[in-house]
């Protein structure tokens, strides 16, 4: 079996933009091949993590964003599982040159979630959830997730501070990253007294609406070796699907996060206590310590010390840094496109790429993508440092 | 021939239909035990297809609770709204709406599932099958 690298990446900005889906996808790709051939020379497939129509009033984006990167007459097809659909996008290029059926696949993302204000996002987010029993009874994100942090808080000894302090700590993160929607540190009164969104979640304790596109680009490492770039191995890929109802879930033991994690670890021969470096699907502040459990990174209950630099932490965490590009909550959230920014801070930490946030020394990283709320579908990728030929 | 159509407890119209009538239906998984709301042909904990649909207890206790304040556009008068996960006497759990203010629910409190019409907001929202079914919320004991 071949082991598939990434040799690009390449995003826009992330935020609230002018710019309509796909010219933020050709920002993203100017970026990924500035130092490589253009993708018409390389690319063989394309997929789109896009979670949905109703932004932009537009599907096909395989077709769309193939040709907008110069490709005709290539497979090309967006993918969906909602905020899951960027690493869904590499998670199909990854098995595409595992198994030699490709030799370079582009996996990009895209979302203009702003396009119809706070109440289409909040609609467009809701078709994530069960038609049936959970849409109609008026959930929205948020509220699904504070069923899961009441919950947390509940059996666990967290307090709403503790959560709070994951949010100041991402927002640290952003403050070093240049691709991050918000710059500005904050501190916890700031995310306490915030106004309530679905108790006990306030405004500071959820990522925020935002626009971008992110592209990928997965190859072999021979491939790669022709062109002067850094590449990182993608030795684990790992997917699971758990009910689409809340209720049906165990909502504190993230089921779906284990596995997706434990496959990846078993393909990439890793541990958890290897990790160096974790991107995690934080859509809300609970999410970071419930995924922290989930993949092994801390005891049960003790996963909002994420926060916590690993010398504070209680026993039985690992040394990891989580969401050291300020994650989800202020790297932003721009749904598609998120699992791929998670790749491109995994490709910047083991490639020496990331500034002032650089973690010493990582050599391995976890990434960790949720749609719908929490584990309804779960996509984890092991990124690392070395390149096995 | 499916025995799967409209009439089916199986089938979202046939949940709908008993529950107009005020009978709660679950899947019950003849092989696990598992109670599957709203009731389908697989059981999601074993696999099973010896599901039946029978009808549930409507009293249980709240499992997780939360307030929605930014609502979806067509909800957004009601606002802000209680919603629960309850805990089902019979097994099985189920979300819905809670008809009580967030600071008058705790984690543990009975409650009952009572069924009502839709309102005007929420008939807005259904789509063309939907537009029949009734909605069920949860009351405090």
């Amino acid at each position: 079996m071949r082991k598939p690298v990434i040799a690009g990446v390449g995003a826009s900005s992330v935020g609230r933009t002018e710019l309509p889906g796909r010219d933020l996808f050709s920002i993203a790709v100017e970026e990924a091949f500035a130092e490589l051939p253009a993708p018409a020379e390389l690319v063989e497939a394309v997929y789109v993590g896009n979670q949905s129509e109703q932004y932009e009033h537009q599907i096909m984006h395989g077709t769309l964003l193939a040709e907008w990167a110069g490709l005709r007459h290539v497979p090309a097809e967006r993918v969906e599982g909602c905020a899951a659909a960027g690493a869904l996008a590499l998670r199909h290029a990854v098995k595409d040159v595992r198994s030699g059926e490709h030799d370079a696949v582009l996996a990009c993302g895209v979302e203009k979630m702003t396009a119809g204000g706070t109440g289409g996002a909040t609609d467009a987010l809701s078709a994530a959830f069960d038609r049936a029993i959970e849409q109609r009874s008026g959930v929205t994100a948020p509220s699904q997730y504070a069923l899961l942090a009441q919950r947390y808080l509940h059996e666990t000894d967290a307090t709403e501070r503790d959560l709070a302090r994951i949010a100041v700590k991402n927002h640290r993160n952003a403050a070093a990253n240049p691709r991050a929607q918000f710059s500005e540190e904050i501190d916890i009164e700031t995310v306490l007294e915030s106004p309530p969104v679905a108790p006990p979640l306030k405004l500071y304790d959820c990522a925020p609406v935002g626009d971008a596109a992110a592209a990928v680009l997965v190859t072999t490492p021979d491939i790669a070796a022709e062109f002067d770039v850094p590449t990182v191995a993608v030795p684990g890929s790992g997917a699971s699907a758990n009910n689409i109802a809340v209720a049906e879930r165990n909502m504190t033991d993230i089921a779906g996060a284990r596995i997706a994690a434990e496959t990846a670890y078993g393909q990439a021969g890793v541990e958890a206590a290897d990790v160096d470096v974790a991107e995690v699907h934080d859509a809300f502040t609970v999410s970071e310590a419930l995924l922290s459990e989930a993949v092994g990174f801390a005891p049960a209950g003790l996963g909002y010390q994420s926060a916590l630099p690993p010398g504070e932490r209680d026993d039985g965490w690992t040394d990891v840094r989580v969401s050291t590009s300020g994650g989800l909550k202020a790297r932003g959230h721009p749904i598609g496109a998120t699992g791929l920014l998670q790749a491109i801070e995994g490709y910047e930490q083991l490639t020496g790429a990331a500034g002032d946030r650089a973690v010493d020394g990582a050599e391995t990283a976890l990434l960790v993508n949720e749609g719908g709320v929490a584990d309804a579908v779960t996509v984890a990728h092991v990124l690392t440092a070395e390149v096995a030929r | 021939m499916s025995d799967l159509g409209p009439d089916s407890p199986l089938t979202l119209p046939g949940f709908f239909d008993a529950l107009a009538d005020e009978t709660l239906l679950g899947g019950v998984c003849g092989d696990c035990g598992q109670v599957l709301y709203p009731p389908r042909p697989a059981c999601y904990a074993c696999g099973s297809r010896a599901v039946e649909a029978e009808p549930q207890s409507k009293k249980g206790t709240v499992y997780s609770y939360t307030a929605v304040h930014a609502a979806p556009p067509a909800l957004e008068a009601e606002a802000p709204y209680t919603i629960a996960v309850v805990e089902l006497e019979d097994g099985g759990r189920l979300t819905g709406r809670v008809d009580a203010p967030y600071e008058a629910v705790d984690i543990g409190d009975p409650v009952r599932l009572r069924v009502r019409e839709p309102t005007d907001a929420e008939r807005s929202i259904a789509l063309s099958y939907e537009e029949d079914w009734p909605l069920h919320e949860f009351v405090p004991e």
